[in-house]
């Protein structure tokens, strides 16, 4: 670097020094930031959270239909046996501090977890097993994009991120939906319907 | 009740301000600390009257670092009220591992990005940047025309050029911190930062010709 570049970085680096780093805005913002805090959430928050109801009310919906099916071809096979006891349950799941998602989403998704227990206890050991990994994945990602979202709450991507990964919680859930059909019985081994 | 004064400069106090720095200074940074530290608890409890506190406090740093990324008033302004909605919403979340003003500020940069993937556009200058440049000099300092020139110019800066600038050369946010926050790669936050860099230094030359 000559003396001449020296100079002027030095006379940019003082220049920059004195610009002031807090303005104050023409008006008062705290009269409109009050009544947004009292009004409730924010616009982007409000999209996820429709979209997340959205999505648990179409697999509760869809569950719904199917197990009120099964229930009804269930009258009419006498002597069926007794499904084993489940080897996989669809546990609480951990989603961090940052987002807990609307109480109304945990109590549909539960609603959701417990009508499909029943239908898990159906699925060949190996499907279970896959079912477990892949709900565990899905959940450790869950709880990482939580903790991202804790250092940059707001970010718009990681609310993207949890977003969809709540979805693939769900997707999951559904997939035992697909796999054991309407009468109770494994329509389809294939394991890799469970995969996300 | 806390009165300090909105952070001023960079969040990384250079050495030699801090050799210079004497006790009363510290004790008083101290203080301030500790009672922004009980108001960001009181917020966190719901008290919007704390939290009213602390935006008293920051936002005009805030706004000054919207209204140089956005170069857009209205933009600002808007970014400003998110941010602080944000932060009220995640405040029971933060664990004052960061100092709250850098927490914020992270927030108030997040909002920005996401004005700019709503609007999918670049932001633009909403008033000629002269304009734009007046409301952010002080008119009350010695030099405030040629401050009003740089901010000007700093307004005119290309979009990824002014906000790396402003992370990196105003506020002091590191390269890793900067590229970080705006989703780039650290070689093309230097890359940006030298960019504005050489065009903010062809201007202050020029200037100098003039006078």
């Amino acid at each position: 670097m000559t003396q001449t570049e020296r100079d002027a970085t030095r006379r940019l680096d003082e220049a920059l020094d004195r610009l002031p780093r807090s303005v104050n805005p023409a008006q008062d913002l705290w009269p409109v930031i009050e009544a947004r805090l009292q009004s409730g959430g924010t616009r982007s928050r409000a999209r996820w959270a429709w979209q997340a109801a959205a999505a648990v009310l179409l697999v509760v919906g869809s569950s719904v239909l199917t197990a009120s099916l099964m229930r009804r071809d269930e009258v009419g096979v006498a002597g069926s046996p007794k499904p084993a006891p489940a080897a996989v349950e669809v546990t609480p799941a951990a989603y961090g501090p940052a987002y807990t998602p609307d109480p109304g989403y945990l109590a549909a998704r539960q609603q959701l977890a417990k009508m499909l227990e029943t239908r898990i206890d159906r699925l060949p050991r190996s499907a279970r097993q896959k079912l477990e990994a892949n709900l565990a994945e899905v959940r450790r990602a869950t709880a990482e994009i939580n903790a991202a979202l804790a250092l940059q709450p707001g970010d718009p991507l990681l609310e993207e991120l949890l977003l969809n990964a709540y979805q693939d919680e769900l997707a999951v859930l559904a997939s035992v939906n697909d796999m054991t059909g309407t009468n109770g019985a494994v329509a389809s081994p294939d394991e890799k319907r469970v995969q996300l | 009740m806390y009165d300090g004064q909105p952070d001023r400069g960079p969040e990384k106090t250079p050495r030699c301000v801090l050799a210079e720095t004497d006790a009363g200074t510290e004790l008083e940074r101290a203080r301030r600390a500790a009672e922004e530290g009980a108001l960001v608890a009181a917020a966190a409890r719901g008290s919007t009257a704390a939290f009213e506190q602390l935006y008293r406090i920051h936002v005009g740093k805030v706004y000054g670092l919207c209204l140089r990324m956005t170069a857009n008033t209205a933009t600002a302004e808007d970014c400003t009220q998110d941010a602080f909605v944000q932060a009220w919403r995640n405040l029971p979340t933060f664990e004052q591992r960061s100092r709250f003003g850098t927490w914020l500020h992270r927030i108030a940069v997040n909002a920005v990005l996401a004005q700019g993937r709503r609007r999918r556009e670049s932001l633009g200058l909403d008033a000629p940047a002269d304009e734009l440049a007046a409301s952010l000099a002080d008119p009350g300092i010695a030099d405030a025309g040629a401050l009003r020139d740089l901010e000007a110019e700093i307004a005119r800066l290309p979009a990824g050029a002014r906000q790396v600038l402003v992370l990196a050369g105003l506020y002091g946010y590191s390269h890793e911190e900067t590229a970080s926050m705006l989703g780039i790669a650290v070689g093309t936050c230097k890359a940006q930062l030298h960019r504005a860099r050489q065009i903010l230094s062809a201007r202050l030359d020029a200037w100098e010709v003039e006078s």
